[in-house]
């Protein structure tokens, strides 16, 4: 799909505004024409009839009746211009944030979520103007100027064919600017896209290049970036205004020509004209009401390209979609997308899964092509076994964590629950029982409490607060000065990273959960609130099933069972008594971090 | 105001070609003004005189015509490569200027503006101005002096006419601009809101992705976000009737000048005062006068946008530097050893110092490492031996000479960080290596990668050292980032090293690897150290263990292991 597709499919979402936007267009060009031609009679019989403002007065009114109406005919096709983007932006913003939800996790890691935001913000605002106005005015450029001939050549078939012979011009240089200018429009459009980036790119970077003593040469880099594009960019423009000078020559020149030729014809003078067109004769009012209509016939037109600038914001905003929208979704159980409730998937429901022994055999996984992640692991995790899972970084342990949540499918291999397939459970339902301890917790824009309940929205608040004792967060909620109702800040601002950690563990302490997935903080703690964090996990691992993506060897040594996993293979697994008893790998690591003990 | 004169004085490079768009501007303003006004009076004139059979001069309007609308084209066509020209000058200039004044800064002026938030809006701010000429300046200079031309040119004929042009002139540029500025005072603000809110529902339903499929609020969140998203819809909503307004408002003055010319007008026709072409001639040109306040509107709203911009760029720009250069030129260090006496620091603000009377003796050679929580003031003592920061009060030497002597880039040049953050540019490897030394040539940057241990990655790579990092680039992976820091530093090739916790947040293994390349670094330079890694402790020469801006502990990795805390900042008290 290309970023116009998109832009053309949204179309039928717009049409029924789209359609009144137009409509109301149209109406204000037969406002128009009326209005000339009320100042056309005004002014004949002012001028030819010796009238004065009583005799003029039957025309007078009416013309302030036009005015309004025309007035109220452009407010209101803004007013619905602006919805049939609305619905547009709406349902298309649902639409993009649905597939990232459905791309899931795996994909979004490859992504700047920063950037995502972006896209989902302002990225579909930008498509605004595209609906609400360029496509208005594409239809209007056509009908406007089609009905002010229709009623000058009965009138005047001079003036029309003047019109109509300046007038092809229309779709040529549509086509011209459609083609040509547009290519190198998108492409300097990009260059100052890229040259901003840049410069933010600089200013980010202000102390590492300071640290290198090159932050003053970089100066000279942006001066020399800017210049580069002034010189590219003015190349391309003077080129493409031209072909807007031409057609603005050919507007005015046709208004200029209309006027000379009704003039000369009102002296009787002979116009320089082939004698194959003798021109008709012309009345004064006649003239004067088709050079009234000229320059309205020229106006859409000339106002296309100010509306270009819109189609050309939203052309690289839907590029963006584009590349997100035609993401395939991974093939999943849950494919249709989170929208899928329990029910609406077959599988077991959340009763019936006991998560008694979760195992893997054989699984194989790879985030591309080639790139194999996980290359035959196989484990059980027990009921109520306390499993670790320690290698280096990039062995394939968060891969594990990954398959486990079901935010990616094996390539080969199974992952069984109680001996049922995992990818034939609802997902849903399989999520229910798990518990699961991120790195770093996300707290989301709400009170604590809320947070707290993410997994379970109707939790009361004495579940709330029975699962904060559980997790030893109770004690500084209680002395946050709203407690529980305590507004969280920007990732959580004001709160430590022990007690962000705490709060994800309340969670987890808030559902029904069997299996728990830990992946432990890397960031240092402070002593004190790792004790707690560490309290509270042995106090979730209690008569549940845990695994832990362990990062620290005290948390290791006690579990049941310690998985060694390297380049996606599990290399080595045991207790921690077994594991030091050979010599491989695992030893080798608890010597590296005992060495100095 | 005072903003606008800075600004004015700020664009004064670039006088010229405003000068020269300004003019073209006009000139195109006033052809097409010139164009309907000439034809309304030439046809009528025409006309009459072909009715009454009496000669008259047709040559000079029919000329006029023909000229206004060749000058319109032409004037058209310049005005906007001019315009785009000083534009495109202006934001080179402007960027630069702005870069100027911000390097100074960083990066202690600079913390506050730490989310990429902020700093993106500094840019958003920069284009801002940059707009100011086109948006503002050009469409307000034009609409005065094409303001008071009209009013003069109508005078001549009827001084009522006049001022009941003028009026609405001045009701559809200034009256109606400020009308709608102030009732979108309030939708304004809660369209700031809704914004914000959307924004904040973006970033959590992206960032936090994991978390709300887990715990099944994935939906309920989509939800949320679709009822901020049509929220927000109807704010704008709300503005776009503000501004529909304003659109309709000054067509409706233009038509309302034209009644008003005729119901003036007319009655001085039938009394004779006025000749009837000259009727039609002023009502054609009171219609197309207000093409010189059209954009005034749109330019209303850019002004505060730009103000707005420039009041934050000052102050930006007005930010004294938290170090200065001493006007005299650098010592030259006799050592690179480093003392510190009694050193005290707080940063502006705080409720403790961030130091507290420290002190450290460095030897040339030696290598000392820094123990303590976040928030001990560890990273604080690397800025002050940077010169980012000056202390409040003690003594930092090098060499023998007080630091406070240098100026800052002779400093650096003997002092080369690694920290765990490492910025890589969206710009190319083999760039992002030159920052460290720009004249090297390809085969001192492989052997610095090579000894770094990131070469055989990167030239496993399909474009090697040409592959792109950075934002937009290949993705490195933490250990990978920090081993290219290490190639820099080593380019650098500075006597005094200082690293921040350099391995911090890699596992066992990259670490080691990692450590081994560090060594190779630290050969037979000055090293200090942040670390609380005890594999990497055992290494050096002496450990300070640093708690609230104070050292508590210090001596060699065998003899702090009895101590109160250092084991416990190793995480070894548990083992």
């Amino acid at each position: 799909m290309t970023a116009r597709d998109l832009l053309q499919a949204q179309r039928p979402l717009a049409a029924r505004w789209l359609k009144l936007t137009v409509g109301l267009g149209l109406l204000g060009g037969v406002l128009i024409i009326t209005q000339a031609w009320l100042l056309a009679l005004i002014i004949d019989a002012v001028a030819f009839a010796d009238a004065g403002l009583a005799e003029v007065q039957p025309w007078l009114w009416p013309l302030l009746i036009v005015f309004a109406l025309r007035a109220a005919a452009v407010w209101a096709a803004e007013q619905t211009g602006f919805r049939a983007a609305a619905e547009v932006k709406a349902t298309l913003r649902e639409r993009v944030f649905r597939h990232i939800q459905a791309l899931g996790p795996a994909w979004l890691s490859g992504q700047r979520s920063g950037s995502l935001a972006e896209d989902l913000t302002r990225g579909i605002d930008g498509l605004t103007e595209y609906y609400a106005r360029y496509l208005p005015a594409m239809t209007l450029t056509v009908l406007i100027p089609l009905a002010i001939l229709l009623v000058v050549f009965p009138l005047d078939w001079l003036s029309g064919l003047v019109m109509l012979f300046t007038a092809p011009l229309i779709p040529l240089f549509m086509i011209l600017i459609g083609q040509g200018v547009e290519a190198v429009n998108q492409r300097q459009w990009k260059q100052l896209a890229r040259m901003g980036a840049h410069f933010l790119d600089v200013i980010q970077g202000l102390t590492t290049l300071k640290l290198f003593n090159a932050s003053r040469r970089e100066a000279e880099v942006i001066a020399r970036i800017s210049d580069d594009y002034r010189h590219s960019t003015m190349q391309v423009l003077r080129l493409a205004f031209l072909s807007s000078a031409v057609l603005e020559f050919f507007a005015t020149l046709g208004i200029a020509i209309v006027a000379v030729f009704i003039g000369f014809r009102l002296y009787q003078l002979q116009l320089p004209l082939p004698d194959l067109l003798s021109p008709p004769d012309i009345s004064f009012f006649a003239g004067f009401f088709v050079l009234l209509l000229a320059p309205e016939f020229y106006l859409p037109l000339r106002s296309l390209g100010t509306h270009y600038h819109g189609r050309m914001e939203a052309v690289s905003s839907a590029e963006r979609l584009v590349t997100i929208l035609d993401t395939p979704l991974p093939d999943q159980p849950d494919a249709s997308g989170p929208r899928a409730g329990p029910a609406a998937t077959p599988g077991a429901s959340a009763n019936d899964i006991g998560v008694g022994e979760v195992r893997f055999d054989d699984v194989h996984f790879s985030y591309e092509e080639g790139r194999p992640a996980l290359a035959g692991v196989s484990f059980r995790i027990g009921a109520g076994e306390r499993v670790a899972l320690v290698g280096p970084s990039g062995a394939g342990k968060t891969t594990v964590a990954n398959l486990l949540l079901g935010f990616a499918q094996p390539t080969a291999g199974r992952i069984s629950v109680d001996d049922r397939t995992l990818s034939d459970l609802n997902i849903a339902a399989w999520r229910g029982r798990l518990a699961w301890v991120p790195q770093n917790p996300r707290l989301f824009a709400g009170t604590i409490a809320d947070n707290i309940r993410l997994g379970a929205p109707d939790a009361d608040m004495h579940a709330v607060r029975e699962a904060a004792r559980l997790a030893f967060a109770d004690d500084f909620i209680e002395a946050l000065p709203a407690a529980y109702d305590t507004e969280i800040g920007e990732r959580g601002a004001g709160l430590s990273g022990g007690q962000i950690q705490r709060i994800a563990l309340a969670r987890a302490f808030l559902r029904d959960a069997r299996l728990v997935i830990l992946d432990e903080a890397t960031a240092s703690l402070d002593p004190a609130s790792e004790t707690a964090v560490q309290q509270a996990v042995d106090r979730l691992a209690a008569g549940r099933s845990m695994l832990v993506i362990a990062h620290r060897l005290n948390t290791v040594r006690d579990a049941d069972r310690i998985l060694v996993i390297d380049q996606g293979r599990i290399v080595e697994q045991g207790d921690h008594a077994q594991l030091c008893a050979q010599d491989g790998p695992y030893r080798r690591m608890v010597r590296l971090l005992e060495a100095a003990a | 105001m005072n903003e606008l004169l800075r600004l004015w004085h700020l664009f004064r490079p670039y006088r010229t070609w405003m000068l020269g768009g300004f003019v073209l501007a006009l000139v195109t303003l006033l052809a097409n003004v010139t164009l309907m006004a000439v034809s309304g009076w030439f046809i009528t004139a025409m006309a009459m005189a072909g009715a009454a059979g009496v000669a008259m001069n047709y040559f000079t309007p029919a000329a006029l015509i023909r000229g206004s609308a060749i000058a319109r084209t032409a004037g058209r066509y310049f005005e906007r490569l001019i315009s785009h020209e000083a534009t495109l000058r202006q934001l080179a200039g402007l960027r630069v200027w702005f870069y100027r004044h911000l390097e100074p800064l960083a990066p202690a002026r600079l913390q506050q503006y730490h989310s990429a938030d902020l700093l993106s809006r500094i840019r958003a701010d920069v284009d801002a101005l940059d707009h100011f000429y086109t948006r503002v300046l050009v469409p307000m200079l034009v609409a005065i002096v094409a303001g008071i031309g009209f009013f003069v040119f109508t005078a001549l004929f009827d001084l009522g006419i006049a001022l009941l042009l003028l009026a609405m002139l001045l009701l559809a540029g200034v009256g109606l601009p400020l009308l709608t500025r102030r009732l979108g005072k309030k939708p304004g603000r809660r369209l700031v809101e809704a914004e914000s809110e959307l924004r904040r529902l973006a970033v959590d339903g992206t960032q936090g992705l994991s978390e709300l499929l887990v715990y099944g609020a994935a939906d309920a969140h989509a939800r949320r976000l679709d009822d901020a998203s049509r929220g927000l819809i109807e704010q704008q909503q709300a503005m776009s009737r503000i501004e529909g307004l304003s659109l309709a408002g000054v067509m409706l003055c233009a038509q309302l000048a034209l009644f008003g010319v005729l119901w003036i007008g007319v009655p001085l026709v039938q009394s004779d005062v006025l000749p009837p072409q000259q009727l039609a001639m002023l009502a054609l040109f009171s219609l197309a006068a207000f093409e010189a306040v059209a954009p005034l509107p749109l330019a209303f709203q850019h002004i505060e946008r730009t103000l707005t911009a420039a009041r934050r760029l000052f102050a930006v720009v007005d930010a004294k530097p938290e170090v200065t250069d001493p006007p005299t030129p650098s010592p030259v260090p006799a050592h690179n050893g480093l003392e510190l006496r009694g050193l005290v620091f707080a940063y502006p603000g705080a409720e403790r110092p961030a130091l507290d009377g420290l002190d450290l003796d460095l030897p040339e050679g030696g290598r000392v490492a820094i123990v303590g929580t976040t928030g001990s003031g560890k990273t604080t003592l690397f800025n002050l031996l940077l010169r980012f920061w000056a202390p409040v009060a003690g003594d930092i030497r090098l060499g023998g000479e007080p630091l406070s002597a240098f100026r800052g880039e002779d400093l650096r040049r003997h002092m080369t960080l690694v920290s765990q953050h490492t910025h890589l540019f969206d710009a190319s490897i083999r760039e992002n290596l030159l920052i460290a030394a720009p004249d090297a040539p390809q085969a001192k940057l492989e052997q610095a990668c090579r000894t770094a241990q990131i070469h055989d990655f990167i030239a496993a790579l399909p474009d090697g050292y040409e592959t792109w990092a950075g934002e937009t680039g290949v993705r490195l992976s933490g250990g990978q980032a920090r081993r290219i820091a290490i190639a820099r530093a080593l380019l650098r090739d500075a006597p005094i090293l200082l690293l921040d916790e350099p391995t911090e947040g890699l596992d066992a293994a990259t670490e080691r690897a990692l450590m081994d390349a560090l060594k190779v670094l630290m050969a037979g330079r000055t090293v200090l150290m942040i670390t609380h890694r005890a594999a990497t402790l055992a290494d050096m020469d002496r450990i300070l263990v640093l708690r609230q801006g104070r050292i508590v502990e210090q001596g060699t990795h065998r003899e702090l292991l009895a101590a109160e805390h250092y084991p416990r900042l190793l995480g070894l008290d548990a083992v």
